[in-house]
């Protein structure tokens, strides 16, 4: 059987007396569009924190690209063509839009310390390269007018696809985006859903979504892995999953807040 | 081994193993160290609901200090007395230094850089003030607090001080327990100490709460610099061996109240082991380097809880 | 040219570069360091001992200053800025204390306390000049390069910098280096200008003179800080008269900034002129 582009075996961490992630195992083939559903508290931004190694699971494996990915630190993980969205925003506040994409871009558009203390060489050039490709993911999310403004004063939903931007601008070949949706109304999750479709598309990109919310992942995602209290409780399609008894249970112990 | 301090032929001026000296340097450590004690655990109890250094803490001491000198000397008050009053005054000068520089900081932004660079600010201006007012000569407090030699069961000597000083520290650190854990304050900066905000929600008055932690501070603060003021004479720059406090604090873990008490204690007697035993000048260079292995080897210290980001 | 304006010019240029070293650290990195003037010292020390007692010419002796700087720069560095924010602050206070106090009790290497003597005046006003618009010209543009990038975002948030793949640590010390190279040179153009060097020039003081200038001008603008050293330096020179005041309004320069203005005088902008912003939007 031909190993999965992206596995998770076995994963689990604790905390103090706490279970956070328990034997999570999942995987998904390259270009696959995911979800990853579940109530509050479920583990699911915990699974991303272990996937780029803010933390370290206590057991488990997390096989990308057949290379297993839990002795790396997080940039290492990064350069590997892992990239994320936060649940609670992390811009670079007091930079620009584009310098928060140029931040990422320039990555991939290396030159030396000496070229950038004297900037000569091929400063001017790459610079050039990094801007551009930047400007150009802005313009893909509809914020290229913006370019000049400071990412704090950016609206809100603005502020979650400038996020989106800047992990693209990392050629990533697995995007994780963690809760992209979270403080939007109906219409604004309506138009982020066709931008990740869009994205997943003309990127070529694996993409694995959490979301809190049934409406975006179910509608989107063919593939989809629902948790509770840490543990993987069922996979499948939406259809699946919907009539799912205990993804239902799990859900109804819920408020109800829509 | 019997100890014979007044044989000429068996002693070298400083490095002499007897037991008598080594007695007398645990003392004086003990001593110095509980003064540590007492302007550590203010520091570290600041640190623990504000999670920023006041690095200004020092200047509350040289107050302490210059209240008594100033009430001693001009009003002829007694020790209680201009105790009393330098406690209090210093308790308010930090209440003041936390309302006009850090309060209007805080309510505006949580970036605690602000914070740290608004405090060393604050420290250089008590200190400069007390340079242009009362100048930068070595001032003796009035003899009020007792330095006669006392003898300890024939084996070493040590002065009243020393004891006078430990003692002290106790009493003032044991008061404090004693407010932390009995008093519905004590219980609400307790709260605070585990998480600031959520003390808030509960109803606790924030912003008197951290008032009342500043006057505390201040005022241990107060008796530190008294006793300091003895034991080195009372001068502007006097604020500045808070920083060996602030090893201290961190030694013991920042915002442990008992870590602070400990780490001066550790402090205080490597410093005077090693005055005694090797030589004074070595003493500082020790000081700073039992803070760079601390914050190499277990930078949150013996005590010290570690504050995790949440991602 | 009297030789009083032009003591005050090179005077600027020594300030200037070292404000700049500071500035790039914790303006632009968020490396918060109270114990920088220990960088200055070393250099300072390294040259004067270099060119008084082994007759090596100054220009390499400055250079080689820069070098001692940054080489004990790297290797505190690389174990304590793991710290972050009060930790680090605390570890560089400490670490300054250590080196004045060594460069103090050291007497035959550096002749203690009473300081050293008789080092040769080369710090003409060309030389500092120099020396100003070079290491001026490579720092605008590190910071206007991808390097700069790379500060910013480890200083706006460490977390995010890391998950967009940045060696957060790396930079980190890489910055402290650069920070202390050019306190290393002033230190040296500084003791080429006095003629004379003595360890509690660099103490605590001096330190917090450094940050002050560079929060007084605004931290993450370069040029905010030549600006707070220009403002800072020449008001030193008018209030030298009564310098004891001097330090009481460092004092409350920092204090008045911080509750009223933390930005500074320039935020994190830059006269428009020096540094080509990426995109300017017309409001």
């Amino acid at each position: 059987m031909m190993s999965s582009f992206f596995e998770l075996s076995g994963v689990t961490k604790n905390f103090g007396g706490v279970q956070a992630v328990s034997k999570m195992t999942f995987s998904m083939e390259k270009g696959e569009l995911a979800g990853l559903m579940g109530p509050n508290g479920a583990g699911k931004t915990t699974v991303f924190n272990l996937i780029t190694g803010v933390y370290d699971p206590d057991e488990g494996s997390i096989l990308f690209k057949g290379e297993n990915l839990v002795p790396l630190k997080t940039f290492q993980v990064t350069a590997r063509g892992v990239a994320r969205t936060f649940q609670n925003l992390r811009l670079f506040q007091r930079s620009t839009v584009l310098e928060n994409v140029m931040t990422a871009a320039q990555h991939h558009v290396p030159y030396t310390f000496v070229e950038g203390i004297t900037h000569l060489g091929r400063w001017r050039s790459k610079e050039r390269e990094i801007r551009e490709k930047s400007m150009t993911l802005l313009e893909r999310v509809g914020l290229a007018d913006r370019a000049g403004q400071a990412a704090g004063t950016l609206p809100y939903g603005y502020q979650r696809r400038l996020e989106i931007a800047r992990a693209l601008a990392l050629d990533p070949e697995l995007l994780l985006l963690d809760e992209p949706a979270a403080g939007m109304n109906a219409e604004e999750v309506a138009s982020l859903n066709l931008l990740i479709q869009d994205i997943h598309r003309d990127f070529a990109l694996t993409i694995l979504v959490i979301e809190h919310h049934m409406d975006l992942v179910m509608e989107i995602c063919p593939h989809i892995i629902c948790m509770n209290f840490g543990a993987k409780i069922a996979e499948g399609t939406p259809r699946e999953i919907q009539n799912h008894p205990e993804v239902l249970k799990a859900y109804l112990g819920e408020e109800e807040d829509e | 081994m019997r100890a014979d301090l007044r044989s000429p032929s068996s002693i070298r001026e400083r490095g002499d193993p007897s037991l008598a000296t080594l007695i007398q340097q645990i003392i004086n450590g003990l001593s110095l160290g509980s003064v540590y004690a007492l302007i550590a655990v203010g520091y570290s109890l600041v640190y623990s609901i504000l999670l920023f250094s006041n690095f200004a803490h020092g200047g509350f001491l040289v107050i302490g200090g210059y209240i008594c000198y100033g009430t001693l000397r001009t009003f002829g008050t007694g020790i209680w007395m201009s105790g009393a009053l330098a406690l209090a005054g210093a308790g308010l000068a930090a209440v003041l230094t936390e309302r006009l520089a850090y309060r209007p900081i805080r309510e505006r932004t949580n970036v605690t850089l602000y914070l740290l660079i608004a405090s060393m600010g604050m420290s250089i201006v008590i200190e400069n003030i007390f340079v242009i007012v009362a100048g930068g000569r070595f001032r003796a407090l009035p003899p009020v607090i007792p330095t006669a030699p006392v003898n300890l069961m024939g084996m070493a000597t040590t002065s009243a001080f020393d004891l006078l000083s430990l003692v002290s520290a106790v009493v003032f650190l044991g008061a404090l327990q004693l407010f932390l854990s009995k008093t519905r304050w004590g219980l609400a900066i307790r709260a605070a100490a585990y998480d600031l905000r959520t003390a808030g929600l509960m109803g606790v008055n924030v912003n008197l709460l951290i008032s009342i932690v500043f006057f505390v501070a201040g005022a241990l603060a107060a008796v530190g610099g008294i006793f300091l003021s003895v034991r080195y004479t009372l001068y502007p720059q006097l604020g500045a061996i808070t920083i060996k406090a602030f090893v201290a604090a961190v030694i013991g873990g920042l915002g442990s109240l008992p870590g602070a008490v400990v780490g001066s204690l550790i402090l205080g007697l490597a410093e005077m082991l090693t005055a005694g035993f090797i030589s004074s000048q070595m003493r500082d260079l020790v000081v700073f380097s039992m803070l760079v292995v601390t914050l190499l080897v277990k930078p949150t210290g013996l005590f010290g809880k570690s504050v995790s980001e949440k991602v | 040219m009297s030789g009083y304006t032009e003591g005050i010019l090179i005077l600027l240029c020594i300030n200037a570069i070292a404000a700049m070293g500071v500035s790039l650290l914790t303006g632009f990195t968020g490396i918060f360091s109270l114990g920088h003037a220990a960088y200055m010292a070393l250099g300072a020390y390294t040259t004067a001992i270099l060119t008084v007692q082994h007759d090596i010419h100054w220009l390499p002796a400055i250079l080689l200053g820069g070098v001692v700087a940054v080489a004990v720069a790297y290797f505190i560095g690389v174990p304590t800025l793991k710290l972050m924010g009060d930790y680090y602050a605390i570890a560089s206070i400490g670490l300054g204390e250590a080196i004045r106090l060594i460069l103090e009790n050291w007497q035959s290497v550096t002749r203690g306390a009473r300081g050293y003597p008789g080092i040769d005046p080369y710090t003409t006003l060309p030389v500092a000049l120099a020396f100003f618009v070079v290491l001026a010209v490579f720092m605008f543009n590190l910071i206007n390069s991808r390097f700069g990038r790379a500060c910013k975002a480890c200083r706006d948030d460490h977390i995010a910098s890391s998950l967009l793949g940045f060696h957060t640590a790396r930079i980190r010390v890489l910055s402290l280096m650069i920070s202390a190279f050019y306190c290393g040179v002033a230190g040296a153009l500084l003791g080429g200008f006095l003629s004379f060097i003595q360890p509690v020039m660099f103490d605590m003081l001096k330190s917090t003179e450094l940050t002050a200038v560079v929060v007084f001008g605004g931290l993450g603008s370069m040029s905010g800080s030549l600006l707070g050293t220009a403002v800072i330096t020449l008001v030193t020179e008018l209030f030298r008269p009564i310098s004891q005041y001097r330090m009481l309004i460092y004092g409350a320069v920092l204090v008045i900034i911080m509750v009223l203005r933390p930005e500074g005088i320039m935020g994190n902008r830059e006269f428009l002129s020096w540094v080509k912003a990426p995109f300017r939007r017309r409001a």
